[in-house]
Order: structure tokens, then sequence, then C-alpha cells
């Protein structure tokens, strides 16, 4: 995940506060809850140029930061690898 | 069919009066179609712009509060709800929705906006049960909705529906529902807010085909997230033209009512109470003011910054004009029976507590950093 990810993820995280944000770490544990969601998407869409697929539009989409980090990457360079 | 030609915005308060004269202003659906018919409702949506049409804020203002000063509360509120939120969720390049719109324009088509389940509170719509099953190529809906304005006098409904299991903002969509269709019933919610049209509506085995569909399956709530800060920024706006109101014909009459040689309008006291409801006035206005010349809805703090503060001024400026009247308010019309159906403001589309809530999830923001 890179820093603007993550700094512009914490906002959203209300128990994150300066701890780290890892991969592994599970959003709604950190204090994402679904209305909040909808302004992270936003922010997402906003932020790196994208929009997210309806295939992609799930749940499972916001479980943790890395696997949003890794929809995020793969609606930005669809034909490359991705850097973590 | 045509748009209606948009009547000139700085007009509008004039082309408004011009369209209601002689229109039965306790009726709506009367209403709604005079101001299709005369290019009032076009004129709101300029052409330009990305995403959804959406109301100019100042035409909507000036709007708002010639309805204000009109209509009864619940015909203002039947306008308020098609013009900030159904019409925008309704922008489609084709299909029943664009026809529903284009009818919206023209006044001959009313469509109510249900999203309260009868499921879950108003404030949480992730437990809304209101179901939508697809089949071969067709939706089946079950499910009851209420408290929803225009549900007794509208053609179509644009119906919050959940598509998937999960508790998510994803597992919902936008059906556009004919009330014509078989399985829709509709019960009047009583007689509060009257001219609003507002009921409750109950879906069983309702069959729609696929193009009922509109905007992306699991875009729903997100999409209302976005439109809701238009509802809000228009909620705002009627409330600063009620309050104005108000406090306009308060004044007027505490310096007319004789008191003790002087009037009201000399009492110190009632002097302080009256001047506590401008600084509320003035505190929404502040918030309303520079969103007025902006091409984008407000952004979800300062909606519910909006919709908080229209809340707190029309609940004490409506309580002060009861209070500081005494008996007169109680007259037909009169502050009394406004101020019951206005606390729908601290209510409809979100409660005031589900908001501050909210708003404090945005204390980061809202305060910044230590300087």
């Amino acid at each position: 995940m890179n820093n603007e990810f993550t700094e512009m993820l914490r906002p959203f995280l209300k128990f994150a506060g300066n701890g780290e944000i890892s991969e592994e770490s599970r959003l709604r544990d950190l204090g994402l809850d679904s209305m909040r969601e909808i302004e992270l998407l936003f922010a997402i869409e906003d932020t790196f140029g994208v929009a997210v697929p309806d295939d992609k539009l799930v749940d499972s989409t916001f479980a943790t930061a890395g696997g949003l980090w890794d929809v995020v990457e793969e609606l930005r360079a669809p034909v490359g690898g991705g850097t973590r | 069919m045509p748009e209606p030609t948009p009547a000139p915005s700085d007009d509008l308060a004039a082309a408004v009066g011009g369209a209601l004269a002689g229109v039965d202003l306790a009726d709506a659906r009367a209403v709604w179609r005079a101001l299709g018919t005369k290019g009032i409702t076009a004129a709101l949506y300029p052409r330009a712009g990305t995403g959804p049409p959406q109301p100019d804020p100042r035409s909507l203002a000036v709007l708002l509060a010639e309805l204000d000063a009109r209509c009864p509360l619940g015909v203002t509120l039947s306008v308020c709800v098609q013009v900030a939120t159904v019409l925008p969720l309704l922008a489609e390049p084709s299909g029943p929705a664009d026809r529903a719109r284009t009818g919206l324009l023209h006044g001959e088509t009313v469509v109510a906006l249900a999203v309260t389940d009868a499921a879950g509170s108003g404030s949480d719509l992730l437990d809304a049960t209101t179901w939508a099953k697809l089949g071969e190529g067709s939706f089946t809906v079950d499910g009851h909705k209420q408290w929803i304005t225009n549900a007794t006098t509208c053609d179509a409904a644009l119906v919050l529906v959940r598509h998937r299991e999960p508790r998510h903002f994803t597992s919902f969509c936008w059906l556009l529902v004919p009330m014509s269709a078989p399985g829709v019933t509709v019960e009047p919610a009583g007689r509060a807010f009257a001219g609003s049209g507002v009921g409750h509506l109950k879906f069983d085995g309702v069959v729609l085909d696929n193009d009922a569909l509109v905007g992306r399956p699991g875009r729903a709530l997100a999409g209302f997230a976005r439109q809701v800060g238009v509802e809000r920024l228009a909620g705002a706006l009627w409330a600063r033209a009620m309050c104005r109101r108000l406090l306009a014909d308060l004044r007027d009459w505490l310096r007319q009512r004789p008191a003790a040689g002087g009037t009201l309008w000399d009492r110190p006291a009632i002097r302080e109470r009256y001047a506590r409801c401008l600084v509320a006035l003035h505190q929404l206005d502040a918030l309303c003011t520079p969103l007025l010349d902006s091409t984008d809805a407000p952004a979800a703090a300062a909606g519910m910054l909006l919709k908080v503060t229209a809340a707190e001024a029309v609940d004490r400026i409506t309580a002060e004009a009861v209070q500081l009247r005494g008996a007169d308010a109680f007259r037909d019309g009169g502050e009394a029976a406004l101020r019951t159906e206005a606390a729908m403001f601290g209510i409809a589309g979100g409660a005031t507590g589900a908001m501050l809530a909210g708003i404090a999830d945005h204390a980061d923001e809202l305060v910044g950093s230590r300087s």
C-alpha cells in the first residue's frame, strides 16, 4: 500500500488514531461503518481517478486495507502489476 | 416530447407567482402541474455541467420561498422532494426513468421517493427489508415503505430496495414502480402534512421488467448519499424562508400589540427573545449563503451541519412565535399548527440525533489541526 492511500484512509477510521494501518487491518474493527464507506468510496474514486465497477461493489471489497488497495491498484493499472 | 421552455431565472419569483395565480394552493398536484406547464420546474436545472442535472441553489431558494409564502407546508414538501431529490435521481438516458423525468418536468407526472422502510429506522437504511428478487428478466418486489411523501397522489414511486443480503451499502438498488402495477397498495398516513400525499406503500409480489432498474445496482445508497446533500440544502433554504417569514410577521405583530401604554415590542425581555431568533436565522443564513453559487452538492459534513442548524432554527423560531403570540398562535393556519408540522425538519431525511453522530465522525475535518 502506498502512503497516499493509507493517509486517505485514516480519517475514515475513527479508532485508528496514529497507529499503523497494515494490509491486514480490518477496516470495520478500526471504526469504518457502512455509511462512512460511501464517503470512502467517493474519496477513492476522486483521489485515484478510478470508478469502482459493479462486480467490486460488494462488502468484501471494504473488509481489509490490503483488499481495498488491491482493488484500487487493479483499477489504476489493469494490464500491469501494482506495488505494495 | 421537448422539455418546457425555462422561465428566466431573474424573473423566477414573479414567474412562480404568475404560474400559481388561480391555482388551488392546497392541491399539490395542481401546484406541481402549474410549475411544470409554465416552465418553472425546468428552469431550476441549468443545462451545463456533468453528472445528473442538479437544481440551481439560487433558483431553488426562490421557488421554495415563494411556495412557503403561499402554500401549506405539505404542498411545499411535495414539490421540494421532487425537485431536490427525485428528478436528479431519475436522470437516465432512456427508458421508464427518463420518461418519468420528462413527465415530472412538464408537471404531468408525480413520483414519490420511497426510502423509509417499515422494518427499520428511517435514519438507518441498512436495516431495510423491502426486497427485489431477480428472476427471468424481471424483478419481484416485496416490502413496506412508511411515511412516504406523495404516496397517495403519485403515478410511480422510486423505491429503495435490497437486492443482496449483506448489511452493507452495496446491497441496494433503485426501482421505479408504477402505482398501477398489480400488488402495489397505498394507505394514507393520516391528517398530518395536508397536501403532501403522505402515506404508506405496500409491495406484495410486484413484478417489474428489468428496465424498472434506475442507475447501477449496488450504487443506490451511494447515489442517494450524494443527492441527500442537495436535499439538505433545499431543506435549509426552505427553513430559512420559513423562519424569515415567521419573524417578519412576529415583528409586525409585536409592534402593534398594545401593552402597558406601549407595545409588546417595547419590552426588553421580548426583544431579547426575538433577538435570539434573529441569531438562529443568521446562523442558518451564514451556512446557506456560500452554497448558493456552488455547482457541487454539499459534502457530507456540510449537509449534516445544514440539516441540524435548520432544524434547530425552525424549532426555536416556531416555539417563540407560539409563545410570544400566545392564544393568537392557535388561530386557523397559525403558528401553533405550523410548529407541529415543522418539527419534521428535525426528523425527515435524517433525525437530528443521527446527524450529530455523523458530524462527530467528521470532527478532525471540522475542527482542523492545532496551529
